[in-house]
């Protein structure tokens, strides 16, 4: 036999505190892991929507890009497609305009209007915006067109949400 | 613009730009066509979503025209009659009748507003993308259309 016997009154002492200790712990580490939480949380990552469009594709010409996102409507969650107008400009900078006419939201087209070539054209009211989305003078729309911030990854094109250009 | 109170709003403030209403014609029944009624009705409720996307500065889309396929065929066309005139005293100068259902050809001649029938097709065996690759085909026919329309009412 040992010498250090583990008396009655030792033994309950020892168990007490673990079990204690279990309880307590069992209480705080949630509160820990609710405080943490919101560092813990991916930043940022999420705005930027993922197309297909490879970045080394974009050409000089306006062309159509399709994203599809979800979106949710209180509990309801659907899939949405949006467009964007992708093109690099003079300096080879990358240039994604929203297709939604600033007049009343229709969605304009690149080059359809016969008369006004290389302009996006509203069907609906005539609206008229040059390539670099400045609405043209004289037609319906009073701002230009929205321009999404966007990300290069894997070579593929992200696009973030749309924003209103500002005024240069 | 769609029949829900932010469009409304937008409609009763840019009244001068809005000249187009569209109905959609939904059919619905409990006989032997029910499948039938409901693919058309789904088709054309698809179509009308992203025909409304499209070109929201300028028409109005209507909650749509429900019917019961069992229904006479005069009390159809008179019901569809007093949506037309009202819409007409309401100032609209083109109407849009959207369809799936080939009974209304028969009737083209007696309605006033233009209608526009296209043949549903079977989505319910397409996945998701494909499904919606077909349907922007669809619409951007009926773009076309639309703007010829418009373009001739100038």
């Amino acid at each position: 036999m040992s010498k250090n016997r583990v008396s009655r009154r030792q033994f309950l002492n020892y168990t007490l505190t673990g079990v204690g200790g279990f309880m307590a712990a069992g209480m705080l580490m949630p509160m820990v892991r609710f405080a943490v939480d919101p560092v813990l949380q991916a930043a940022g990552e999420s705005d930027f929507i993922p197309t297909k469009q490879k970045v080394a594709e974009i050409t000089e010409t306006p062309t159509r890009v399709d994203y599809t996102y979800e979106q949710q409507d209180a509990w309801y969650t659907s899939e949405v497609t949006g467009t964007a107008w992708v093109y690099k400009d003079d300096k080879g900078e990358i240039v994604a305009l929203s297709p939604v006419c600033k007049h009343l939201g229709c969605v304009v087209d690149w080059n359809t209007d016969k008369s006004n070539p290389d302009h996006f054209y509203c069907p609906c009211h005539g609206g008229l915006y040059t390539k670099d989305g400045t609405n043209v003078p004289g037609t319906p729309p009073v701002a230009s067109l929205d321009v999404f911030p966007y990300k290069e990854k894997d070579g593929f094109l992200y696009l973030g949400k749309a924003e209103p250009r500002k005024e240069a | 613009m769609k029949w829900i109170s932010q469009d409304i709003d937008m409609f009763l403030k840019e009244k001068q730009y809005v000249d187009t209403a569209v109905l959609p014609l939904l059919p619905v029944s409990f006989g032997d066509d029910i499948k039938q009624s409901v693919a058309m009705t789904e088709f054309i409720s698809l179509l009308s979503v992203q025909l409304e996307r499209q070109f929201r500065g300028r028409l109005i889309m209507l909650p749509g025209f429900a019917y019961l396929k069992s229904a006479s065929e005069d009390s159809l066309i008179g019901g569809l009659g007093q949506w037309e005139s009202e819409l007409k005293v309401q100032g609209f100068k083109h109407i849009f009748l959207l369809t799936s259902d080939s009974m209304w050809k028969a009737f083209e001649g007696q309605l006033e507003g233009g209608l526009i029938w296209l043949p549903s097709l079977p989505l319910e065996h397409m996945d998701e993308n494909y499904r919606n690759s077909i349907l922007d085909d669809q619409v951007k026919q009926l773009l076309n259309l639309f703007v010829q329309k418009w373009q001739n009412g100038e």
